[in-house]
């Protein structure tokens, strides 16, 4: 059906007079003479249709007449998603046949409170330090923040190696904005070990125009829902990176000449992250545990999309640049890292006691560290030293070899059970190891004291 | 519409792929709005009375901006403007290697157009993700820091980042002199350098012996924005062009920090709205499209692309810094205070990365880097802590380590133009890997 006439084009914002009034916002468009070029509509007036172009508009003419090919954007939704790898559009990227069961629209309502499920069991990653400061629940969101370059991708795949790999829980992985080199290779990762059957992919890599970008992430969420609400059961869901969906989002507010508040956000940012993250809920048919990369831009901790994407989190793992200058990876901050479990009630007052502990020793270490570049060690008494020394093998401690990252480190990668975590920090804060060599801690899994 | 009527029709029956006119109607600096042009696709190639060539920037219900590149002789309004009808495309010459360029294909150094020019387009479709392959092939700078714990891979992307004058293009320059008779096609691209700079990068290739398998591709200062904005994009198309052909291809680009300046300069006269830094909001995505062409393809051929990034006062935090890590697989962080201590090259072993590793390396080296790398950050740390005590009071063992650390860091140092081998790398630092055993 012929809708309109092409009659502004500038970047991804295309502007159509209509011919027609039952045009409605998200509806899709396409050029009549070949489906080369695809709109989405977002502003509608009484003559004309504004819309973002789903794909390059290079090449597009004034005056182009287009047609109306559906009433939204489209996802898979039936068992022909699992082991599959998708683009944003809920098209498969892996060249194999596929055969369409069934599809739904990306664009899904939230979980209503009524629905909502909030109790749960623990989930161990068996990274050291998550489980000890920051210990995850089914159903938990957490965010793995970090600057560029300091190891979320490696912090996520690590997390897919220890849980999916582990248990072959239905999941879902989101490449948001993130490099195409990790995206394949996570992929050929997973298929080199067989371990594809209960995967499902979708991609919208950074060499994607933002539409694409933003647009994957709904569509991954739609394969989460038919694994959570038609399969019924537990998901995991990886996102690497949520940021590039809020960047993708500004991008495309810019290009259609929107107000832009600070440091170019658009003023919608946080209708549009909760648009996200209320879908991503724990029903009674199921949890969805989501483990989401955000990228801190410019080392900015307090960025606003960044702050905005946190408040929706149960916990959080920050990673600083000057852990990772110091060659300790995971390069984790254990002072910004928690989770809503480190409660006494809830992980137990050893635990909770212990995390306390370390956090004390360490603020300690950082005021002593300062006190030696002025005066040296020497001069130090001796329960400072004490506190010195244990902190630095506690610092060390909580590095490890992670199975993704044999490749850099040489080092066979650990599952460290959370109970010989616990064992360990004990013996490191009452002093039982301060005979032991502080390297002897450095990218270990649990301590064997000989 | 008073267009002159019987001269388009004139036109229009002498070359018959001029279909459509229209006239200037405001004119400034590096963009012009025409008005009639009316049937135009976005991206067209354009030209102005003969005076000047663009392209169609944005189409508007009464108007069009076009993107000027190429300005001869001042234009005027009432000027009439052309539509080629064709994508606007940049031009080429096989003949470009051993020779500094521009993306106009005219040979800088003899002043003259090629001959056997062919059509490039500027960044074109980005490779599907299913035609990438892993990145496993070394492809060796013959620097120790570098090879040994922050190696770099054909198909690679390592920021080369750091101060003025700490010696980044002296890093890509060592490189391509160490590629002599590996089979890597290299090009230097330069943005909004001087034009004495080029030369002199360009005698300094052809002393070492080798501008025989380099393409310098440059634009300078003094030239229209638009023009410095595209050469990157046009340098990676050949690239990619060599790529799909089966080659290796190593293209260095200096600087991307002038590039994104250029990048915002043309926006904000272009009027998006600025976002942070006064960048617009879709910075990330024009270099993120420009480095994923760096790729390892599985037609064998590979993109390796080393993108420099000047900070200034040794902050690698800042906007367009932290946007260009995150997208590349790693970055050597150059720092000034080595470079003034002497240890040259001048690298910030904490802050540098590598996330491809050992993937990219012989096992042997690989196995004596990361053994340094791990010792030498170790060292670094502890330096710091015992620097005020008193050498005869520490351990044999403490003093033993920060001696070795000593003499690591005197290792690495290394001359321009004086490329190690791998063996080389190997028996210089064997001692790191002896001593472990021993502990």
């Amino acid at each position: 059906m012929e809708v309109g006439k092409i009659i502004s084009i500038f970047e991804i914002s295309v502007e159509v007079v209509v011919s027609d009034n039952t045009i409605k916002i998200g509806d899709v468009l396409e050029t009549v003479d070949n489906s080369k070029y695809r709109f989405e509509v977002i502003e509608i007036t009484n003559t004309t249709a504004l819309c973002i172009s789903l794909n390059s508009t290079r090449g597009l003419k004034k005056g182009t007449i287009v047609k109306k090919v559906d009433d939204g954007l489209k996802m898979e939704y039936s068992d022909a998603l699992m082991g599959r790898i998708f683009d944003a559009y809920g098209e498969v990227l892996d060249n194999k046949e596929f055969k369409s069961i069934n599809k739904k629209f990306i664009n899904n309502s939230t979980v209503s409170m009524k629905d909502l499920n909030v109790e749960s069991s623990m989930l161990k990653t068996g990274i050291k330090v998550i489980d000890f400061f920051a210990p995850m629940q089914k159903g938990f969101k957490m965010g793995l923040l970090g600057g560029a370059g300091v190891g979320k991708t490696v912090l996520i795949k690590e997390l897919i190696y220890n849980l999916y790999n582990a248990s072959k829980i239905n999941s879902v992985f989101v490449g948001i904005g993130e490099r195409s080199r990790e995206g394949k290779e996570l992929y050929d990762d997973i298929v080199s070990s067989n371990l594809l059957d209960n995967m499902t992919m979708v991609f919208g890599q950074m060499s994607k125009n933002p539409v694409v970008r933003s647009k994957c992430v709904q569509t991954g969420l739609v394969a989460a829902e038919y694994l959570r609400d038609e399969k019924k059961g537990d998901v995991l869901l990886f996102i690497d990176n949520i940021y590039r969906y809020i960047q993708a989002r500004s991008e495309i507010s810019m290009e259609l000449k929107e107000m832009l508040v600070g440091n170019g956000y658009p003023s919608s940012t946080a209708a549009e992250v909760s648009k996200i993250e209320e879908r991503l809920s724990s029903t009674k048919d199921g949890t969805i545990t989501s483990f989401q990369a955000i990228y801190i831009p410019a080392d900015d901790y307090n960025d606003d999309a960044v702050q905005n994407v946190v408040s929706y989190m149960d916990g959080q793992i920050v990673l600083d640049r000057h852990i990772a200058e110091l060659g300790i990876y995971p390069a984790i901050d254990v002072f910004k890292s928690t989770s809503r479990l480190v409660d006494i009630d809830k992980i137990g007052e050893r635990h909770f006691k212990l995390v306390e502990e370390t956090l004390k020793y360490l603020t300690r270490y950082q005021e002593l560290e300062e006190i030696i570049a002025v005066l040296g060690i020497d001069e130090l008494s001796d329960e400072d030293k004490n506190i010195f020394h244990r902190s630095r093998k506690l610092r060390y401690y909580f590095s490890q070899p992670l199975h993704v990252s044999e490749q850099f480190t040489n080092i066979k990668g650990e599952y460290v059970e959370l109970e010989d975590v616990l064992n360990d920090v004990e013996n490191i804060l009452n002093g039982t190891y301060d005979n032991v060599d502080e390297n002897a801690f450095f990218y270990i899994g649990k301590y064997n004291a000989h | 519409m008073d267009l002159n009527i019987d001269k388009v029709i004139d036109d229009i029956k002498k070359d018959n792929n001029i279909f459509s006119a229209g006239k200037v109607i405001k004119v400034n600096e590096y963009n012009i709005e025409v008005s009639g042009l009316i049937d135009v696709a976005f991206y067209d190639e354009v030209d102005i009375a003969g005076k000047a060539k663009g392209y169609v920037f944005a189409i508007h219900p009464n108007k069009v901006i076009v993107s000027l590149t190429e300005i001869e002789d001042k234009i005027m309004p009432g000027d009439l403007v052309y539509s080629l009808n064709k994508e606007y495309k940049c031009l080429f010459s096989t003949d470009s290697i051993g020779k500094v360029v521009d993306i106009f294909g005219n040979d800088l150094i003899a002043g003259k157009k090629f001959n056997n020019l062919i059509e490039v387009s500027i960044d074109g479709l980005d490779i599907p993700l299913m035609d990438r392959t892993s990145v496993n092939r070394s492809l060796l700078t013959g620097i120790s820091g570098i090879d040994l714990m922050y190696p770099i891979g054909r198909g690679q992307r390592q920021l080369i980042i750091g101060d003025k004058k700490t010696g980044k293009t002296q890093i890509c320059l060592d490189t391509i002199v160490n590629q002599k008779d590996k089979n890597v096609i290299c090009m230097y691209v330069a943005i909004g350098k001087t034009k004495k700079e080029v030369k002199e990068i360009y005698y300094d290739l052809t002393k070492n012996g080798a501008i025989s398998y380099t393409i310098v591709m440059a634009s300078f200062n003094d030239e229209l924005p638009t023009k410095s904005y595209l050469t990157p994009y046009v340098a990676l198309s050949v690239a990619e062009e060599l790529m799909l052909q089966s080659f290796d291809v190593l293209v260095i680009i200096d600087d991307l920090k002038k590039h994104a300046d250029i990048y915002r300069q043309i926006s904000l006269t272009s009027n998006k709205v600025p976002g942070r830094d006064a960048y617009p909001s879709d910075i990330f995505y024009a270099h993120a499209r420009m480095l994923e062409k760096g790729c390892q393809h599985k037609s064998g051929g590979s993109v390796t692309i080393l993108p420099i990034v000047e900070t200034k006062a040794g902050d690698i935090t800042d906007y367009i810094s932290t946007n260009i890590i995150s997208i590349t697989d790693g970055q050597i962080v150059l720092s000034k205070k080595n470079f003034d201590k002497g240890l040259k090259p001048a690298i910030n072993y904490g802050l540098s990365v590598s996330r491809l590793g050992a993937a990219v390396q012989s096992k042997e080296l690989s196995k004596v880097g990361s053994k340094l790398r791990r010792e030498l950050l170790a060292y670094l740390d502890v330096k710091d802590i015992y620097e005020l005590s008193d050498p005869s009071e520490l351990s044999p063992a403490l003093k033993e380590s920060i001696d070795r650390g000593n003499k690591m860091i005197n290792d690495l140092k290394q001359y321009k133009y004086s490329p190690k081998s791998e063996s080389e790398m190997q028996t210089l630092f064997s001692y790191v890997e002896r001593v472990e055993k021993e502990g």
